[in-house]
């Protein structure tokens, strides 16, 4: 498979592999309280402030643009 | 008094007595005679009836010809006094109701005419200074064009004149206790001390109005309601009539009557207003009042023609009884039934549980709690929204807990609370969360408003269970077997067992069949073998009138034949033909002795006819005598069939189906699944207490699984597979995916009855739309194509009933004279007396049948009964049948009595006012229940003016009749029928609002509009059911004219700038989901992030190039950038997943090459964005994400567009607004329908859709298209007109190609348009090359797999017909499978297929040949010869 090749690929071509973990910045809002919560692999999707177990993705800070037809 | 003979008596009142008389010439006289006889002469010429009619001499007053005293004056006692009179023909009451009853109304002329000659009799008594004081129809007689004055209305009886001049009168205070109720003026009802001739003429005036309309007019049924209807009518007192205060006030009482705002002023308001025009002053002034209402009498007949105090508003009950029901009662109402009652009686009669191995052991439940919805997460259980268990996959479920008592060791031990498992919550039942909340509490639940509920949560899915319509259990039907003989039949079904028994027929004699017996037994003997022994009693039982004695006599005889004489030789004979042995009569057998084979024989038998034939009839007491009248009942109804006496029944009559809702069939599950609970927990306790030694005391608790339950609950909802092992019932398709496609689409969805007939059977009758169905099922809304007439949907108002005790009924059977069956013998019952019935068992037997019928109707409307219990006689079968059973169909109508609706306008006011609501209605007995078969006892009135003194009923309203989805046509009373139909189709498939929790909804398709308008038409129905609220559509002016040519067959053309500015754009959304999992040898999947820009080679290949960009939207999470565009083929989750999933690691961290990669791509034609991720986990430890990808759409070529009326099209062209047609003010339209949609379809409703919706425009008013009602054609027109339109809403448009004025007149207009989910964009497909199927390597099918396009057998037809073999060739073959088979031409193996250029058989490859043949025909060969079929291929050279 295509994926297959480039996943290995990178990660041997790139050295460094890929941070399994993600950076703090990277929040997440809570659906009930929308505190900010930061997650890690392998535990649990819970707000730390509420216990709610859904969270969101925050918005991209990345300039969009949008076709206006 | 000798010159006169009385002929007849013609009447008898409270005062006096008439007579028909004859003098000695023939000439023919009233007479009548007064009660209280008078003392004296001069006494009697005082009497106030005497004296007016002395007084007055007139045409239009009762001409009095002479007094006679008769007997002795001088003894008062006897002695009385006789009015002498002239002999009219009739009273006007009389003549009134012979019009109505040859359904004829008075002409206005007539009324006029009548109210001339009153008036002016009227006048001249009060000239006179007599009042009347009690004119009503009873009172005016007509006299005919042969009496000696002519045709004339004369006014009679003065028996409470006043003379107003007396001395007496002029002191004291007179009674306002005068004239009768209905005919009382205002004042009279105020209690006003004096009064004028207005309050004759207002009499006079409410008389005329009454004649004229064919029914009283102000039917109060008390003093203070009377004024209440008068002020409906007419207005508040304060204005049309300002001295009403201060009379009140004067009397002594407080004016009851406030502002009320009534619009409808009848022709009484002219009357009335002449009537106290006169302030309640001294003298009377009769003149002016009289001629005021003779203005009135003469005045135009259009005015008088108006309806008369209707109850206009009585539509105003729909949003009540919705209000206290809710659009989806029935689902609710039954899983509330099945969770606060059912449950617990499951539970009790499967309470104990006792152990083989152990007798003292025993397990009894002695209680049982359903608790609140919630999860179980992380060992904690934890309160759960409906919501969450969407977004989070989860089951919305409530634990059941029970109570319990059973023995540990030696000892009993009590444990409160112990779970056994979950049952799944219907939303907005009496366990759900969202019962009872207000709008503002629904919002942080992120629940809509408008949802209705009724539907379950299962696995993140939201499930329905539909309705399922069946034929009625336990009751008996008259059909004509498959052989054409008249059987009865009767399906009988209790908690443990359901059976059928046929009784039929078959040379003239009487047989049972059920299948636990295997031959027809002669029903005689069955008969005998319950105990009825001898012929007589059997012949009484089924009756002894001499048809039926003769027609049951060869059956006797059969028995006779047959040797069958005693109760034994009976039993005997059944039991040899038992079917299957049963494990009773083993045990018996093992017993022994000689007789041991006969003797269980005999009892299984027994046992049998006892609990198996005819299960639902109880057999206990004396044990099997209701069984003996039932099964004498069957035969009758089938001889009486037979001898022509009674009809067949109909099947497909509404009244013996039964609805079989989420409720029951919850409940139905929850019984078998609790048994298989128990039988696992006794096993289980077998398994442990049969081992000789233990180390502990066994603890049954500690066994408990509450898998059993829970997953049996969530798996029958989940796949719509109803398993019951108990009735061997195995049924698919019971629960549905809830449509989101729009509003009308789930609320059309709770309201749907599927039919369990098979949908193969080409029969018409379960189709065909029954009589009984009206106003329960909605005559429109219906599929077309096989499920056309199975699947239906109920009407506005129809209730399906719950199961109700009958044991209060029964009682208060009893009570009310019914004799008990039990008491009664065979002659008895069919004797005089109607038999009763409840719930189809035979109660006994009642000799005034609709006196008790009428009783029974009465303690129900008082609320002693249920509501929902009806009884109905039957006068075919002499029945009265009385049920309480639930899934019956049931409508709520308005009750009358004596002509008079028991709604009134003060209801309707303190319904609007929130004082009553619909319940209370119902406990009052203004409104009832009827169920089916109850109509048929009713004569329910459509609309108040059809009112007749037969009138049981009125119709709450017309519209009722249909249901929600129809309910959103406007005008559909002008379309035709199938347009509706379609429509009720269509309307499921509009795009709009679909509940305001939209957004936070991850569906996997969501199709929203962006901006979605309200319909410029409503309906009642729209405004009920918040579909204003949360729309589906776009109110599009169109314009009705052929362009360009784009528009033929339907099509439309589209205003371009029309799109530029939003109409028809709309949002799709869709759902790509992914899980991150832990396997069992401890690794996990992994997201991995996008590789930083700097770790990338300069130099990637194209296809690595390729991969990157894939990966344009991840961010360093992994996961897509909310708000980024994603290409097709973009990954959205880059989620990597083990190698190796089964053997273990010592470290669970993998090296990078110890992960495959399985990303979740975005599938699409075009981008689309990133509009949510979620990240949640479920309850297994497993973390879920959810990606929600957004589209704008705008419409294109080919979307589908609908009117409301059936009328689909797709868009066939856009164009740009500067060439498209403008009227005079410069409106251009947005869309452009082609005039040959009309003709054909009949869609008049649209058109009129169209200028309602166009004088709304004018005056900001939106109009209303209610079914059998809405805004009037004239009055539309009107509007328009005087907006400066057409009347019919045509327009002179001037064409933006040539700038010249069009031909002719176009109907321009706004019609309110859905947008159909139906959108090119999701269809469009080409493939020139693409993936094939592995197995027979042709291309694959259908659009999601990049299919080909086939070319079938009927294209391929043409082409074999053409003679294009090569092509054929080409099309099937070569651009499909084409195959290089080898096959060996020796004539040893004689052509088999070889590989590899080598024959196996002939073990050489010398004769192997090259052919070409389609993948799919080697494939043959080959299966072929795995099923030892050899097939062999000779070659030939070309």
């Amino acid at each position: 498979m295509a994926d297959a090749s480039f996943a290995a690929g990178a990660a041997a071509a790139g050295g460094a592999p890929v941070p399994v973990d993600a950076p703090a910045k990277l929040q997440y809002v809570c659906g009930n309280c929308n505190a900010l919560n930061n997650i890690k692999p392998r535990e649990p999707v819970r707000c730390r402030a509420c216990g709610y177990r859904i969270l969101y993705k925050m918005r991209t800070t990345r300039l969009t643009q949008y076709e206006a037809r | 008094m000798d010159d006169l003979r009385l002929l007849k008596k013609l009447g008898e009142g409270s005062y006096a007595v008439v007579f028909e008389a004859q003098d000695r010439a023939g000439t023919r006289f009233a007479v009548k005679q007064l009660k209280d006889a008078p003392a004296s002469w001069a006494e009697c010429v005082r009497q106030p009836e005497i004296a007016a009619l002395r007084k007055v001499q007139h045409r239009n007053v009762l001409r009095l010809h002479r007094l006679v005293v008769v007997g002795d004056s001088a003894s008062a006692g006897k002695s009385s006094v006789l009015l002498v009179s002239e002999l009219l023909e009739a009273d006007l009451f009389e003549s009134l109701e012979a019009m109505h009853l040859r359904a004829q109304r008075p002409r206005p002329e007539h009324i006029r005419w009548l109210g001339r000659e009153l008036l002016s009799g009227l006048s001249a008594i009060h000239e006179a200074g007599v009042l009347h004081r009690d004119l009503k129809p009873e009172n005016v007689m007509l006299a005919g064009p042969g009496s000696p004055s002519g045709c004339a209305a004369k006014l009679v009886d003065f028996g409470q004149a006043k003379d107003v001049r007396s001395a007496k009168a002029r002191r004291a205070d007179w009674t306002a206790y005068v004239a009768t109720r209905w005919y009382r003026a205002p004042e009279l009802l105020l209690g006003a001390a004096r009064y004028t001739g207005a309050v004759d003429v207002w009499a006079c005036g409410v008389l005329l109005a009454e004649a004229l309309t064919g029914r009283p007019v102000f039917p109060g049924d008390s003093p203070s309601n009377q004024l209440f209807k008068i002020a409906a009518t007419l207005g508040a007192p304060q204005t049309s009539w300002p001295d009403a205060p201060r009379i009140a006030a004067a009397a002594g009482r407080l004016p009851v009557l406030q502002e009320h705002n009534s619009g409808g002023r009848g022709p009484m308001a002219a009357a009335a207003a002449a009537a106290v025009a006169d302030p309640a002053g001294e003298g009377v002034d009769p003149k002016r009042a009289a001629e005021a209402a003779r203005a009135f009498a003469d005045e135009d007949a259009s005015v008088l023609a108006r309806p008369v105090a209707t109850l206009e508003d009585k539509w105003k009950l729909l949003p009540a009884f919705l209000a206290v029901r809710g659009l989806v009662r029935q689902h609710v109402e039954s899983y509330d039934h099945f969770i606060e009652e059912e449950l617990e009686q499951i539970i009790k009669a499967n309470s104990m549980i006792r152990s083989e191995a152990d007798p003292r052991f025993f397990l009894e439940y002695t209680g049982v709690s359903v608790g609140r919805p919630s999860i179980e997460q992380d060992l904690m259980e934890s309160d759960v929204t409906p919501h969450e268990c969407r977004l989070r996959d989860l089951t919305y479920s409530a634990p059941i807990r029970v109570n319990v008592r059973y023995t540990r060791g030696r000892q009993i031990v009590r444990h409160n609370g112990v779970l056994i498992g979950r049952v799944p919550v219907m939303l907005r039942s009496c366990r759900c969360v969202l019962r009872g909340k207000s709008d503002a509490e629904l919002a942080p639940l992120q629940e809509c408003p408008y949802d209705p509920g009724g539907y379950f949560v299962v696995k993140g899915c939201e499930k329905v269970i539909l309705t399922q319509e069946q034929l009625s259990k336990n009751r008996i039907i008259v059909e004509l077997d498959p052989k054409g003989a008249v059987s009865a039949s009767v399906t009988s079904s209790t908690h443990e067992r359901k059976s059928r028994t046929v009784i039929t027929t078959k040379h003239g004699r009487i047989h049972l069949k059920h299948n636990t017996i295997g031959d027809d037994v002669p029903v005689v003997a069955v008969l005998r073998a319950m105990g009825v022994t001898s012929d007589q009693e059997i012949v009484q039982l089924v009756g002894s009138e001499p048809e039926l004695q003769d027609a049951l006599a060869p059956s006797l005889e059969e028995t006779l034949e047959l040797g069958i004489l005693t109760q034994a030789q009976a039993l005997e004979y059944i039991g040899a033909r038992i079917r299957a042995r049963r494990a009773s009569s083993a045990l018996v057998g093992m017993q022994g002795g000689p007789s041991a084979s006969s003797y269980s024989r005999r009892d299984e038998a027994l046992n049998v006819l006892s609990t198996v034939v005819l299960s639902h009839v109880p057999t206990e007491g004396d044990a099997f005598r209701s069984k003996r009248i039932y099964l004498a009942l069957m035969v009758r109804r089938v001889l009486l069939t037979q001898l022509g006496r009674s009809d067949l029944d109909d099947k497909d009559y509404y009244g013996n189906k039964r609805l079989e809702l989420a409720g029951q069939l919850l409940s139905l599950l929850f019984e078998d699944l609790f048994k298989r609970f128990n039988s696992d927990l006794r096993r289980a306790a077998d398994a442990v207490l049969s081992k000789p030694n233990r180390a502990a005391a066994f603890d049954v608790i500690n066994s408990v699984r509450t898998d059993t339950i829970t997953m049996g609950m969530t798996q029958a909802l989940s796949t719509g597979n109803w398993t019951l092992k108990r009735f061997r019932m195995e049924r698919a398709g019971v629960t549905q995916q809830l449509s989101r496609l729009s509003y009308i689409s789930a609320l059309g969805m709770m309201t749907r009855v599927t039919s369990q007939f098979e949908k193969t059977r080409k029969v018409s009758g379960p189709r065909a739309l029954q009589p009984s169905q009206w106003g329960m099922l909605c005559p429109s809304d219906t599929p077309e194509g096989e499920a056309c007439g199975l699947v239906k949907n109920l009407a506005l108002l129809a209730h399906v009933t719950s199961d109700r005790d009958p044991e209060p009924v029964r009682r208060l059977c009893f009570d009310m004279g019914v004799e008990d069956a039990e008491c009664l013998c065979g002659e008895e019952l069919h004797g005089g007396a109607y038999l009763v019935f409840l719930n189809g068992l035979l109660l006994g037997a009642h000799r005034r049948p609709y006196d008790f019928a009428k009783a029974f109707r009465i303690f129900r409307r008082a609320g002693i009964l249920g509501e929902f219990v009806s009884v109905y006689v039957h006068d075919g079968l002499r029945a009265v049948n009385i049920a309480s059973d639930g899934g019956r169909i049931c409508r709520p109508v308005v009750v009358v009595e004596q002509g008079q609706p028991r709604l009134t306008a003060r209801h309707m006011r303190d319904l609007a006012a929130g004082l009553v609501d619909f319940n209370s209605l119902l406990s009052t007995g203004v409104l009832e229940y009827l169920d089916v078969n109850e109509e048929n006892n009713c004569l329910i009135a459509l609309r108040e003016a059809d009112i007749t003194r037969a009138t049981t009923h009125l119709e709450i309203d017309p519209v009722t009749i249909l249901g929600v989805v129809a309910g959103l046509i406007p005008y559909p009373h002008h379309n035709q029928s199938p347009r509706n139909t379609y429509q009720c189709a269509m309307g499921k498939q509009a795009m709009g609002t679909i509940a305001r929790n939209q957004f936070e909804r991850i569906d996997t398709v969501l199709y929203l509009m962006v901006y979605p308008q309200k319909p410029m038409v409503r309906t009642r129905v729209i405004d009920m059911i918040g579909f204003d609220e949360i729309p589906a559509g776009q109110n599009a002016i169109i314009s009705v004219m052929s362009y360009s040519g784009y528009d033929i067959e339907d099509a439309i053309v589209l205003n371009k700038a029309s799109l530029d500015r939003g109409y028809g754009r709309c949002l799709v959304m869709k759902k790509f989901m992914t899980t991150i999992r832990k396997y069992p040898n401890q690794t996990y999947d992994r997201i991995v992030g996008k590789p930083l820009e700097d770790d990338l080679p300069a130099d990637m290949p194209a296809s690595t190039r390729r991969q990157v960009e894939r990966l344009s939207a991840i961010d360093e999470d992994g996961l897509p950038m909310v708000g980024e565009d994603v290409k097709p083929g973009g990954v959205l989750v880059n989620k990597q997943m083990p190698a190796n999933t089964t053997d273990h690691f010592d470290n669970p961290d993998l090296p990078p090459d110890g992960y495959k990669p399985a990303p979740l791509s975005y599938k699409g034609a075009e981008k689309g964005f990133v509009d949510r991720v979620m990240l949640s986990s479920t309850t297994a430890d497993t973390t879920l994400i959810k990606v929600l990808m957004r589209q704008v759409r705008r419409p294109e070529l080919g979307d589908k567009f609908s009117s409301r009326h059936g009328q689909k099209g797709v868009c066939g062209l856009i164009v740009p607004q500067t060439d498209l047609p403008f009227t005079d003010e410069g409106v251009c339209p947005d869309m452009i329908m082609n005039p040959h949609g009309f003709p054909s379809r009949m869609t008049v409703g649209k058109m009129i859709e169209l200028i309602a919706g166009k004088a709304g425009l004018q005056d900001g008013k939106r109009r209303y298209g209610t079914a059998f009602g809405g805004d009037r054609v004239v009055d539309i027109s009107a509007a328009l007109v005087r907006a400066g339109y057409h009347y019919a809403g045509k327009e002179v448009l001037t064409s933006g190609i040539t700038g010249e004025p069009l031909k002719g007149y176009v109907f321009f207009g706004p019609i309110y348009y859905q947008k159909l989910k139906h959108m090119v964009m999701d269809k469009m497909h080409a493939r020139a090359r693409g993936p094939r199927a592995v197995l027979t390597r042709q291309p694959t099918e259908g659009r999601s797999r990049d299919g080909g396009l086939r070319l079938g057998e009927m294209e391929r037809d043409c082409l074999i017909g053409y003679g294009a073999s090569m092509l054929l060739l080409e099309r099937l073959m070569i651009s499909s499978d084409e195959f290089q088979a080898e096959v060996c031409t020796s004539t040893e193996c004689g052509g088999l297929l070889s590989y590899g250029g080598w024959c196996q058989f002939c073990r050489s490859g010398r004769h192997v040949r090259k052919v070409r043949m389609p993948y799919a025909c080697k494939l043959l060969f080959q299966e072929l010869q795995a099923m030892n079929i050899c097939p062999r291929l000779t070659l030939e050279p070309l």
